[in-house]
């Protein structure tokens, strides 16, 4: 079934002769169009569990499906090839390429997948859904911290992945601008079914999710609905 | 597109460092034809001393000269198919003996029938060859044509008369009747006549005392000996045996000692050349090493985006191997085209005198310095390269 599966997933870390449990035995299922916030303080594991997800880490124990795909026992560079086609990222601090301009930037992932149907095409579309039309040929310096951030969500979504996966990617950006991406994110998601799982600190940001799941030590403190996404 | 983004992101280190390849490859491409250059006058000598024998006069004898009649003698040896006189004459007597990367110019005096057993053919670029029969003419290497600007029905005076020669020098006019294709080797500086007009050169150049008790039709400087076609080096070498066992008065050169005598010197002045050349490279390609390193240092956060999009290990190495491989190749062209034009401008514009070529460049050279930079610059990216593609992306991404 598509979607993503957690089951018992975890992941420790060794620093000296201590073990730093940082994901520990979580069971989660995230079905396909769903937009979960995962929440927690700093050190609960939230950024952990978006990089298991996101397939740049191995997990210590436990099961990890993505559209039915089990994940853990893949090879590095399968791992790479499902994450060029299934994930999508967006990290706080953009991580665009000051050398491409936006156009390059949203095409980037493009060049890991072969096979790809998105072209130039899609990428352009990307850029139009995403509102930067005129800035199609512009460099990341030229871009306001909003508009890079329009950027890396039209890069995550290239390849049509079924999972878009966001490390706090209003952290750096104000209130007013943080919701104008939040709303794109719920029209995406909506448009596109595309499953989101977002880790943000600003709880007023996680509220407009249709899911909120709460991490502390590793473990899901809470795993609750709140509702079906408010269309922007 | 991108790689070549990446390496003018830093222009003045990109600039340093390609200039460090360049400098190197400068260095191989001169170096690398005053090597060609000499192995190219080596090959001929191979090439000619490896198809004949040389006799000469034997140890000890002060005078280089041999009786003609030795020359039926050496016919009847074993395995010998012909045997032709040869006279040499300083065609600039006078000049002071200096170190020379080529052969000075030199009168020859050969029997015509020659060209067709030697393996060091010689070809027209226009007229002919001198024949047997003629007085006063004299076939030009390209080389001395060019030094004397002398062309087909010039005449030219031979031996050149020193500026300090004294009242008894004694020199002839000789019409130039063909002029020869270019071979890189010997036969360039060679002034060609015939055996009847060498034999007066080497009455001329003998004592006035003896001029008048010898006869130089019964003489002969030394003698090129020719087996029959196909003749391997190491069978001309047990005729030349042969030659020292049976004729007496005469001392035969073994070809294969001659051969590997070049071939030794050759490989000598190669080997220091390129050497030399090389070391300057590697010192080039250490800098791109250092430069690929500091590319990567700088690039961890896009290192980690791209395989955070689903770049492989093998994606994230390519592209560091590709463009430190583009460095050693930009380095390559632009160090190979400046090696080309110091070459070209010293064998045309500042050309010596004597019209003589100190470089040659080769599609072997072009091809060995190009793809040396290239290889090198490729080998230069492999360490960088892989300690991006083995960075972990979670690290990589949140690198300040």
């Amino acid at each position: 079934m598509a979607g993503v599966q957690l089951v018992n997933l975890t992941k420790h870390y060794k620093r000296g002769s201590e073990v730093i449990r940082a994901l520990d035995g979580v069971t989660l299922k995230i079905d396909r169009g769903e937009f979960v916030a995962v929440v927690g303080r700093s050190g609960s594991g939230k950024t952990t569990m978006l990089d298991l997800l996101g397939l740049l880490l191995k997990p210590t124990a436990g099961s990890l499906v993505i559209d039915d795909v089990e994940t853990t026992r893949l090879s590095d560079r399968e791992r790479a090839h499902t994450r060029a086609r299934k994930v999508g990222f967006v990290f706080q601090e953009y991580n665009l390429l000051s050398g491409l301009n936006v156009l390059e930037n949203v095409m980037l992932p493009q060049r890991y997948v072969k096979d790809g149907e998105a072209g130039k095409r899609r990428a352009i579309e990307l850029i139009e859904r995403v509102g930067l039309s005129d800035r199609i040929k512009h460099r990341p310096t030229e871009l306001s911290g909003g508009q890079m951030q329009r950027v890396a969500i039209a890069r995550s979504m290239v390849n049509a992945p079924s999972l878009i996966l966001l490390d706090e990617p209003t952290g750096a950006v104000d209130t007013e601008t943080a919701q104008q991406l939040v709303d794109l994110l719920k029209r995406l998601n909506r448009e596109d079914q595309v499953t989101i799982v977002l880790v943000t600190h600003d709880l007023d940001i996680a509220a407009q999710a249709s899911r909120q799941i709460r991490l502390k030590d590793g473990k899901v403190l809470a795993d609750e609905m709140v509702g079906e996404p408010v269309p922007a | 597109m991108e790689i070549l983004r990446n390496i003018t992101r830093h222009k003045l280190r990109s600039f340093l460092t390609i200039s460090g390849i360049v400098i190197g490859v400068l260095a191989l491409t001169t170096m690398g034809a005053l090597a060609e250059n000499f192995n190219a006058l080596i090959d001929g000598g191979v090439k000619y001393f490896g198809s004949s024998i040389q006799v000469g006069p034997p140890d000890g004898q002060a005078a280089n000269l041999l009786p003609m009649s030795k020359i039926d003698e050496i016919k009847n040896v074993e395995g010998v198919q012909a045997a032709f006189p040869g006279y040499q004459f300083q065609a600039k007597p006078g000049g002071a003996i200096v170190v020379s990367f080529g052969i000075p110019d030199t009168i020859t005096a050969v029997d015509p029938d020659e060209n067709n057993y030697s393996a060091l053919k010689v070809t027209y670029a226009e007229g002919r060859g001198v024949t047997s029969g003629s007085h006063g003419e004299v076939a030009l290497g390209s080389t001395i044509a060019k030094e004397f600007k002398k062309r087909v029905g010039d005449t030219i005076e031979l031996p050149v008369r020193p500026a300090d020669a004294k009242p008894d020098f004694v020199n002839h006019t000789f019409t130039v009747v063909g002029v020869l294709n270019e071979t890189k080797t010997a036969p360039d500086t060679f002034a060609y006549i015939n055996i009847a007009d060498g034999q007066m050169l080497l009455r001329d150049s003998l004592p006035a005392t003896l001029r008048g008790s010898i006869d130089v039709t019964q003489i002969t400087e030394g003698i090129s000996v020719y087996g029959k076609p196909g003749t391997s080096l190491s069978d001309l070498d047990k005729v030349a045996d042969r030659i020292n066992s049976q004729v007496t008065g005469v001392k035969a050169l073994r070809p294969s000692d001659l051969v590997n005598g070049f071939k030794s010197g050759g490989a000598i002045f190669t080997a220091i050349t390129t050497a030399a050349a090389l070391l300057a490279l590697v010192i080039g390609g250490l800098s791109v090493v250092n430069t690929m390193f500091m590319a990567v240092a700088e690039r961890v956060r896009e290192i980690g985006l791209k395989k955070a999009v689903g770049a492989t290990t093998m994606n994230v190495m390519s592209e560091f191997l590709i463009e430190a491989t583009l460095i050693g190749l930009i380095g390559g062209l632009l160090g190979y085209g400046f090696g080309v034009l110091i070459v070209v401008s010293r064998n045309t514009l500042f050309a010596p005198a004597d019209g003589s070529s100190l470089f040659l460049i080769t599609p072997a050279l072009t091809i060995f310095a190009i793809g040396f930079a290239t290889v090198l610059g490729a080998v230069a990216g492999v360490l960088p390269a892989w300690r991006a593609a083995r960075l972990d992306p979670v690290i990589a991404l949140r690198n300040d």
